[in-house]
């Protein structure tokens, strides 16, 4: 007997258990499974498939508006496959059970759907606005097709509430319980967000973020724009990792054209991918440098970045913003003289690298700060469904380009790189060897690229039909689902970036935690955002309020 | 010297800024820090980046402003003590394009605060934030003489 291929085996795990409500199945490309299912079959179909891969982790949930209904697809990751189960719930009711009990990490994914898309998932312990203004009218959902742009509300005090978590708390015998309140305005780099912290004296005993400070809209945007105006629109969604995001949504039109990518194309993207994960792990590790009090290690990292801008700006022609991918190939070619040259350089960075790694390995302050600190268990982060290095230092294998191979990873010489402990140390160290990796990636890729075209002509119409691309970003697996409708424009672009997945976990993390541990513990998730320059904290009995700087918080460092 | 022109010169000689990002996609944010590492060292003009608005001169914004940062955007800049100044860092926070008809974004920060200073680019490369700050400095210095 021939063995099952895995997209058939998530299939039939399902038509198993819920036969008689599969209305569809089918299986377009390898790895990429999709199956109807009738409404209120949705629950038992991933539970289904949870137990065949135990491994099973949600990637997103996209809901799609067809008019009558709206379609809503759990896009969830098995292991061998990515295995789509969508069902219709009508817009006239649009309700849905929940499906957190099962997969706790859907949880920020449902409250996604139910602010953009206002579907009600029933049972869900939290259902509240994630990335709209809280000033935002009720009944009025951007991503719905027949959406009226004039619905957007009045700019108002509303937003400027002092949040709470879980209404009074009333448990107070003494101690010093507060309240705290981090963001949205902070020194430096990072996006402005707002963290609300439940403390116990020192203890953080819960925290609850409030996203959407930086939410602009781009999925919608996209719908009103060219496919290829959409390259430069995503490649915006983030000005770090922007070339997982051209690469992924360039990849996903590919596969929905059934576009032919020159080889030699899939390898320079690789070139500048890599680049790029450099680019990113170096400066998470310096801003982590500062963040644990040591700040020349973070301008060191910092002077050794530059190298790797100046390799992406001279293949690319821009420092930050690649441009590089698009679609049907890449728009600049590789001249040898350059290759050679980021062989050279990257040799240099390789030896740099080591003089890192013994200070991340033996130096006190990394040690103290960062070692046992903001655990994430191996059972907690499959549970969160957590990706990229976050997931890779607690131990679970989720290397995108080692498990879903694209551009030209499936030749490329690499090791995925797996850390056991789940602390900050960890997460860090993963990224540290990462770069490493990338490194030898890299010069790989310049040794091996292929002769010929780096871009093949494109038609700007796209056919009707659905794509899903991942790629291994900097922070982990990114996702674009991709539908098109026979013109020009697509009919739904979904995004689901790295730090979506993983800041959820952040909870776990920090619970127990010292007050002083939370930038470097929210470091080491390499969030797209960051907390802390400014908090105001809330005495609860008192009322009292009073701000603390970040100095001041870093003053109170635990000592040990 | 009299005190009010020590005031000017010191506000000169050491511009103390702050960041505030209203929604950019992060690019420009790397930016601006990279300006304080080794290669290009803003602190050689005395700029020193602070963590609130109470103690900032200038205020570097980056990005389009979204509805829910737009108030808290105002709120900064409203901290801030007198004179204050601020610097546009990039194409978003100017006009708001890309994201000019998204529809969580108002625009650029001009929209909320006035705007001494534009740094186009996308995202404007470490030097051309440098020259919009020494031109920042230079606007200061004509008006106050």
């Amino acid at each position: 007997m021939k063995a099952m291929s895995p997209e058939q085996e998530a299939v039939n795990a399902v038509k198993s258990t819920i036969g008689n409500s599969v209305l569809e199945s089918k299986v377009p490309r390898p790895r990429r499974v999709y199956i109807r299912v009738k409404p209120e079959a949705h629950r038992k179909a991933v539970s289904a498939l949870l137990q065949t891969f135990p491994l099973t982790t949600i990637s997103t949930i996209t809901g799609v508006d067809l008019g009558e209904t709206i379609e809503i697809n759990y896009h969830l990751w098995c292991g061998k496959a990515e295995v789509t189960i969508r069902t219709n719930v009508p817009k006239s009711k649009p309700e849905i059970e929940t499906i957190t009990d099962i997969i706790p990490g859907a949880s920020l994914y449902e409250r996604e759907v139910h602010d953009l898309l206002g579907i009600n998932f029933a049972n869900h312990p939290n259902m509240t606005r994630l990335l709209l203004p809280e000033s935002w009218p009720e009944n009025s959902y951007p991503l719905r097709k027949d959406w009226n742009p004039e619905q957007t509300g009045k700019l108002s005090d509303s937003s400027e509430k002092t949040p709470t978590i879980g209404g009074v708390w009333t448990e107070n015998n003494g101690s010093s319980l507060v309240n705290v309140v981090v963001g949205p305005q902070h020194p430096m780099l990072h996006e402005p967000e707002r963290f609300l912290f439940k403390l116990d004296g020192e203890i953080v005993i819960d925290v609850e973020p409030r996203l959407g400070y930086a939410h602009r809209g781009i999925e919608k945007g996209a719908e009103h724009l060219m496919f290829f105006q959409d390259v430069h629109l995503v490649e915006r969604v983030c000005g770090i990792c922007n070339v997982a995001h051209t690469t992924c949504f360039c990849q996903a039109v590919e596969m929905l054209g059934e576009i032919e990518v020159p080889p030699r194309a899939l390898y320079l993207r690789t070139i500048v991918h890599e680049l790029n994960r450099i680019h990113s792990h170096l400066l998470l590790l310096g801003i982590a440098g500062l963040e644990i009090g040591f700040e020349s290690l973070f301008q060191y990292i910092w002077r050794d970045r530059e190298t790797v801008l100046d390799l992406t700006e001279k293949l690319t022609g821009n420092r930050v913003m690649a441009e590089y991918s698009t679609i049907g190939g890449v728009r600049r070619d590789l001249t040898p003289v350059l290759g050679d040259e980021i062989k050279r350089d990257l040799r240099k960075m390789k030896s740099r690298l080591k003089f890192y790694r013994e200070v991340f390995q033996s130096d006190p302050t990394v040690e103290l700060r960062t070692k046992g600190i903001g655990m994430l268990s191996r059972e907690e982060a499959l549970k969160l469904c957590v990706v990229g290095p976050v997931a890779r230092g607690s131990g679970v294998r989720s290397d995108v380009r080692k498990h879903d191979p694209y551009a030209a990873y499936e030749d490329a010489p690499f090791d995925e790189v797996l850390y056991k402990d789940g602390d900050s140390w960890s997460r860090l160290m993963v990224r540290l060897d990462e770069v490493d990796e990338s490194i030898d990636i890299i010069t790989w890729a310049v040794d091996n690229v292929p002769s010929g075209p780096y871009r093949t002509r494109v038609p700007r119409r796209m056919p009707e039909g659905e794509a899903l691309s991942r790629v291994e970003a900097p922070r982990g697996e990114l996702i674009h689902y991709v539908r098109g409708n026979g013109t020009a424009y697509p009919e739904r672009v979904k995004i689901r970036s790295p730090t979506l997945a993983n800041i959820i976990s952040f909870r776990e993390m920090i619970r127990g935690c010292y007050v002083a541990d939370i930038p470097a513990v929210l470091v080491s998730l390499d969030p797209c955002f960051s907390c802390t320059d400014r908090m105001a904290f809330i005495d609860e009995k008192s009322g009292r309020r009073w701000i603390w700087t970040m100095n001041d918080l870093k003053a109170r460092r635990r000592t040990l | 010297m009299s005190p009010v022109s020590l005031l000017k010169w010191a506000r000169l000689k050491s511009p103390w800024i702050l960041h505030f990002n209203s929604g950019a996609c992060n690019a420009c944010d790397i930016e601006v820090v990279a300006l304080l590492t080794p290669r290009y060292d803003i602190e050689r003009f005395g700029v020193l980046p602070k963590a609130t608005p109470r103690h900032a001169d200038v205020l570097i914004a980056t990005g389009p402003v979204t509805r829910q940062a737009a108030l808290r955007l105002k709120r900064i800049y409203e901290q801030m003590p007198e004179p204050k100044f601020v610097i546009a860092v990039g194409a978003c926070a100017s006009s708001g394009a890309p994201f000019k008809k998204c529809y969580n974004v108002l625009g650029g920060v001009d929209k909320v605060i006035p705007v001494d200073v534009y740094v186009p680019g996308c995202p404007p490369k470490p030097e051309s934030i440098l020259y919009g700050v020494t031109k920042l400095l230079e606007k200061i210095k004509e008006a106050e003489e």
